[in-house]
This record gives C-alpha cells, structure tokens and sequence, in this order.
C-alpha cells in the first residue's frame, strides 16, 4: 500500500509518516498539490493520499477536484487532513470527491482508524 | 469592533493547545503561567494566522527560543542532542499556529478563510485593525509560550496575516 503525504508542512508530513510507515505503508511526500500531481503525472498511483487544505501554489481542495477529473485515478482514495474544521468546508471537500476528513490535532489512531473504516484492511494496518 | 464568539473562551484556547502538545509532543502540555513569565527580552519564534470573513482576526503563539526548539524536536522526530535548523523551527512553529488557528476559526462565525502562517523571531504584531481579545500565557517545561487572539472589523477589512501563495519557509525579518 501507498500514501501520497501532501502538506506543506514537513513536520506534519515527518508525524503523518510516522504514523502509517510502522503499519506497512511506503509513503511519498509532496508539498503542495501541484507537487503531489506531478508525482501522480509521472506514474505513481497512490492508494491513499492525505491531503492537508491550505498549502500554497495549489491546495488540498484544487488537488481533490483535479484529481477526480481524471478517471484514470478514480480508485485513489483521498483523505482530507487538515485544521480546516468549518462545516462548510468539510461539506465542500466531501462533496468535491473526497472520502474521509480528518481534523488537526489527531491522534494516531485516528488515522488508522479511518484507512481500516475506508476498506484497508490488511493487518498491517489493523494491527 | 467583532465580538469574539461566546464560544471562544479563555478555556478554549487551554483545551486547544493541550490538544496539540498531547498528539504531538506526547506531554501533559503547557500549564497556565502568569503574565509576568513573558517579557520583551525573551527570545521566541512567533507564528500567526489570519481569519478573514464573517470573522476578523489574527491567532498568534508566541514561543520562548527554547520551547520552540524542544517543539520542533518532538515534531520532527529529532534527538535531545540534535540542532533544529531555522527552517525546521520556521516549520514546526508555523504548524503549531496553523493547527490552533484553524481550530479557532472552528468556533467563531463563519464562513471565513484562513491564511498560511507567517513566522518570525519576535512577537509577531497586530495591524492597527486588530485588537487584543484574548491572551493565555503559559509555561512549558519551564519556558513560556502565549497564545494571543486578536480580533477586528468585519470581513471587509484586509487580511490580518496577508495570504501568501509562498511557501511558509519564507519567514519576516
């Protein structure tokens, strides 16, 4: 399995590694969503990406409409990770394609949690 | 003038950032400490975010030097012994006001944006717009922080911490 961390932050990329790379995941890390669509454009097809909101030269919610405009990564599983806590703007990102949202600060198992609730199931990450 | 949200308390902001340091640095967090812990002479790295919209403000954590290097080591993962370099505190302390602003911007009346944080090397001040509303002055392993919220017009007014298309490693003089 593999996440596509994207945030603009390198500690909370470092924290988000963390997390998930103990329970068998390979990560690839991108600091905006422009960076994360080129990884993307150059082959990689994550089965989750983690996607904080507000980043600069391109944020969370234009990289979840960018990537749902192509059908080629319909099975991308696309996780919201991010301080950005208003009703509205989860209802936005929901509505814009993306499966699960995940409010900063989180515990660990909150992610874990959610990637088990979003059909990962394997014991790597269930354990 | 905006009234804070009578959502917004003082307790908030306590519950808030005990938030983030038992996720991230695994402690009890900071303590509540009084004023007089936080002087003009105290080297600190200082973070805020601007609340543009329905709500007006600027969130701001103020961290003495050594809090904030003891912060970035627990974020990044990086021994007692290790040297944070400028751009990993840049990073560690923008996140940290990131992640209680946009918990405050949760509470107060939207909609509202929320700008990418601007760190720098000494409390970072409020436009003339903007003033104080709440202040929590607390202590970490010895060491002050203050979380400072700063409220002003409505949303027609410009961005307290002007949104930046730049990366958050771009840090004021």
């Amino acid at each position: 399995m593999h996440a596509l961390i994207i945030d603009d932050s390198r500690a909370m990329r470092a924290i988000l590694r963390r997390i998930v790379a103990p329970v068998g995941w390979q990560t690839t890390e991108a600091a905006n969503g422009r960076e994360a669509l080129d990884h993307m454009e150059a082959g990689l097809v994550p089965d989750v990406c983690m996607i904080d909101w507000n980043m600069p030269v391109m944020d969370g919610y234009q990289f979840v409409c960018e990537v749902r405009k192509r059908p080629e990564w319909r099975d991308v599983t696309l996780m919201m990770v991010t301080t950005e806590g208003e009703h509205s703007q989860i209802v936005r990102a929901l509505a814009a394609g993306a499966h699960e949202y995940v409010i900063k600060p989180f515990p660990p198992e909150a992610i874990l949690d959610k990637l088990s609730l979003l059909g990962f199931q394997s014991q790597e990450v269930s354990a | 003038m905006t009234a804070l949200a009578p959502e917004l308390a003082q307790q908030d902001l306590e519950t808030l950032v005990a938030q983030v340091w038992s996720t991230y640095v695994l402690d009890e967090g900071p303590l509540p400490a009084p004023p007089a812990s936080w002087t003009s002479a105290t080297p600190c790295w200082s973070s805020a975010v601007s609340v543009t919209g329905a709500w007006h403000g600027m969130i701001a954590v103020d961290l003495a030097q050594d809090a904030a290097v003891a912060l970035t080591r627990a974020m990044l993962a990086m021994e007692d012994d290790e040297e944070p370099a400028a751009e990993d505190l840049v990073d560690a302390v923008g996140e940290v006001a990131n992640m209680v602003g946009g918990n405050v911007k949760a509470l107060v009346p939207g909609p509202s944006g929320l700008s990418l944080p601007v760190v720098g090397q000494s409390p970072l001040a409020a436009p003339s717009d903007l003033a104080p509303s709440l202040c929590l002055d607390l202590t970490w392993n010895g060491h002050p922080l203050r979380v400072r919220v700063l409220t002003g017009a409505g949303s027609s007014a410009g961005s307290a911490v002007e949104p930046s298309t730049a990366p958050r490693q771009e840090m004021l003089p």
